[in-house]
């Protein structure tokens, strides 16, 4: 197992997927995995907010549409965290056709969306883009 | 006393380190085999650290540690062994290698966040939710309940309180102006500044608490010490306008002047006495209410006396133009002006103050005229041929029968800046009064374009020339890639009806490269350009110094 993060051991941002479907969930946790990703995967949003804290992703990966609290409601609370919140990324999985979807997503604090269905070389762009952005705001 | 143990297999000196830093502990070794055993036994453990790569051993652990309420921390010698700990639910986890203040925190974080195991995660999300009712998490201020239980023993020891209510007003302003972000900023630099103020004057023996209330309002309560006389009613009045004066100049000094001249403060006060009667809770909440009542009497005089300075400046023409460019984003080179009408009295000088007074006391034609008049002046003076004028109107100011009979030499360079904030309630007869307007050679900006009051359907309605873009969606655009797909949208739009985009409130490098490459027209904004006085011809004013990113 330690082999597959090679020499980047400990380098590599955490990321925590949040999806009820498990197949999804899994789909995207071994294609970024083996992209050397540490992923940790939740399946609802009380448990992604409830790891959280414990995992310190860098980065999330946030289905809107979960059964009980809602993609939009776990991305508001983890963008309020005092500690976490101002350098998290979070991409949120959904479609946003509508202007509005668009300004709706905005005022949760998200900072990206993939659009699903999605394939899996968009979501991994994706999710290096973010990362890149956040390294530079962390540097500057 | 050492009473509290961390009890580890591991061996570093970093960890000793690590101990040193918390207040009162001592470190109890054992073998990782010997470690579940020792969780029981070792009086006083009160953290575990664990640092095994064998995953029964580290089950056994963290499960073991759990069953006795005892939080735990693993340290992670690769992925595997952090996503185990993960999955274990352990409270906190560190990599290998990590420094002494690392480890500390994490102990430090694991006990905060340590709960009963069964329970571990519901009472984990609730806690997030408990932390956020207690501290606003923007401002870092503690809530009502929280200051309440702070001051009760105090307040029952001597017996009164003063009870303060700052009241700052059109902080929603901002908000609908620049976003959500902005605002959340500008409330972060206030509450700073509270703070920063409370700090200097902490010799005073008496205590100042401070409380953040919801959008716009903080609470102060001023407990006197014990044997020191309360504040008199000229000390409170002389430290409410130091206050006032200290966190003006701060957001000033942040967010610039157009921000700071937006909004006002409006402070009321209470005496609150103490009366085992009455449920000391109510007796603040009264007290609060009481002070809050004040503020807003103090508001209503404050605004009598605005209408007062508006009648008197529009009897004397009392309102001047700032000339804010408007530039192509490829070659930087001036196309326009945003024509900005201010006050020429204090009180009046943000341009948002001025006709919200206007508003209020429907005096909107006639504070509307005269901007206009004042404007259009420029247009020969001020602006170079070729250069388009950009004047804000309205959409009331079409049902001005003087609005159509402005005297414009050439009013094909005139551009009439329609904002999309104002509902338009009767589509089919304004786009009638436009057409006229259009006849005569104006041309039309929707101004707050994507601000969400309006789709791009209604924009398409109003045919226009030039699409202005919501200051919410330029602040930060760089590291956001959603409002980068929203300009994105709208610069294909634009190009599909012949028409230019404007980004204004661009004020950083990065927000301005990032449009220029989404393909945006033109570019206003205090990165390039200052809105300047008329006295100053924009060809003899030095350029704001470009820094490249």
């Amino acid at each position: 197992m330690a082999a597959a993060a090679g020499g980047k051991k400990g380098k590599m941002p955490a990321i925590l997927v949040v999806d009820d479907n498990r197949d999804n969930a899994d789909i995207i946790r071994q294609y970024l995995e083996i992209r050397g990703y540490p992923i940790t995967v939740a399946h609802s949003g009380e448990e992604a907010l409830a790891l959280f804290e414990t995992v310190r992703p860098a980065l999330v990966l946030l289905d809107v549409m979960m059964p009980g609290r809602d993609g939009w409601e776990v991305c508001r609370v983890m963008k309020q965290h005092p500690q976490l919140g101002k350098t998290v990324r979070i991409i949120m999985v959904t479609a946003l056709n509508e202007l509005d979807d668009k300004r709706e997503a905005l005022q949760t604090g998200a900072d990206d969306y993939v659009e699903k269905p999605f394939d899996l070389a968009t979501l991994a762009a994706t999710v290096q883009r973010n990362l890149a952005m956040q390294q530079t705001a962390l540097a500057s | 006393m050492h009473n509290s143990v961390l009890l580890t297999d591991a061996n570093g000196p970093v960890l000793d380190q690590a101990v040193d830093h918390l207040e009162g502990w001592r470190i109890e070794r054992r073998p990782s085999e010997q470690l579940v055993a020792a969780i029981g036994t070792v009086e006083g453990t009160r953290a575990v650290y664990v640092c095994t790569s064998d995953p029964t051993l580290l089950r056994a652990t963290v499960e073991r540690a759990h069953a006795s309420g005892i939080p735990v921390v693993v340290e992670c010698d690769d992925e595997a062994v952090r996503r185990r700990a993960i999955e274990l639910r352990a409270e906190e986890w560190v990599l290998r290698g990590a420094s002494a203040e690392e480890i500390g925190a994490r102990i430090h974080g694991a006990l905060t966040r340590s709960v009963p195991s069964v329970a571990g995660m519901a009472d984990r999300v609730e806690r997030v939710e408990y932390e956020r009712m207690l501290h606003d998490s923007r401002t870092g201020l503690p809530t009502l309940p929280v200051m309440i239980e702070r001051s009760r023993q105090r307040f029952k020891e001597r017996g009164e309180i003063v009870v303060l209510y700052f009241n700052f007003v059109r902080y929603s302003k901002i908000e609908e102006i620049y976003g959500w972000e902005k605002l959340d900023a500008v409330l972060e630099t206030t509450a700073g500044a509270v703070r920063e103020f409370l700090d200097d004057s902490a010799p005073n023996p008496s205590r100042l608490m401070v409380s953040f209330m919801n959008d716009d309002d903080f609470i102060f309560f001023h407990v006197p010490a014990a044997g020191v006389p309360a504040a008199s009613d000229g000390e409170i009045t002389e430290m409410v306008a130091r206050l006032q004066r200290h966190v003006q100049s701060r957001i000033e000094s942040i967010h610039g002047e157009e921000i700071a001249a937006l909004f006002d403060i409006y402070v009321g006060r209470t005496h609150v006495y103490y009366n085992p009667k009455i449920r000391l809770e109510r007796l603040i909440y009264r007290g609060i209410r009481e002070a809050a009542q004040a503020a807003r009497s103090i508001e209503e005089r404050e605004r009598a006396r605005k209408v007062a300075d508006l009648r008197s400046s529009l009897r004397d023409g009392g309102v001047y133009v700032d000339y804010h460019p408007i530039v192509h984003a490829d070659t930087e080179e001036i196309f326009g002006y945003e024509a900005l009408a201010r006050g020429v009295m204090r009180s009046l000088r943000s341009p948002e103050v001025m006709f919200e007074v206007a508003e209020e006391a429907d005096l909107i034609w006639e504070l509307s005229r005269l901007c206009r008049q004042r404007a259009l002046e420029g247009l020969d003076s001020y602006l170079r041929p070729g250069e388009l004028l950009f004047i804000n109107v309205d959409p009331h100011d079409f049902s001005d029968p003087s609005f159509g009979e402005m005297e414009v030499k050439d009013p094909k360079r005139v551009v009439l800046e329609i904002t999309e904030r104002t509902a338009i309630k009767d589509y089919p007869k304004f786009r009638e009064r436009l057409r006229a307007f259009r006849e005569m050679g104006y041309r039309f900006a929707v101004d707050d374009a994507g601000s969400g009051y309006a789709g791009l359907g209604s924009i398409a309605n109003l045919e226009p020339d030039f699409i202005k873009l919501d200051i919410s969606l330029i602040n930060a655009i760089d590291t956001n890639f959603i409002k980068q797909n929203l300009v994105e949208t709208m610069v294909k739009f634009a190009n599909d009806h012949g028409a230019m985009v404007i980004a204004e409130g661009v004020e950083r490098a990065e927000e301005f490269m990032t449009v220029g490459n989404l393909g945006v027209h033109l570019v206003q904004g205090f990165f390039l350009h200052k809105p300047a006085h008329l006295a100053a011809p924009p060809h003899h004013r030095e350029r704001a110094a470009i820094k490249t990113a």
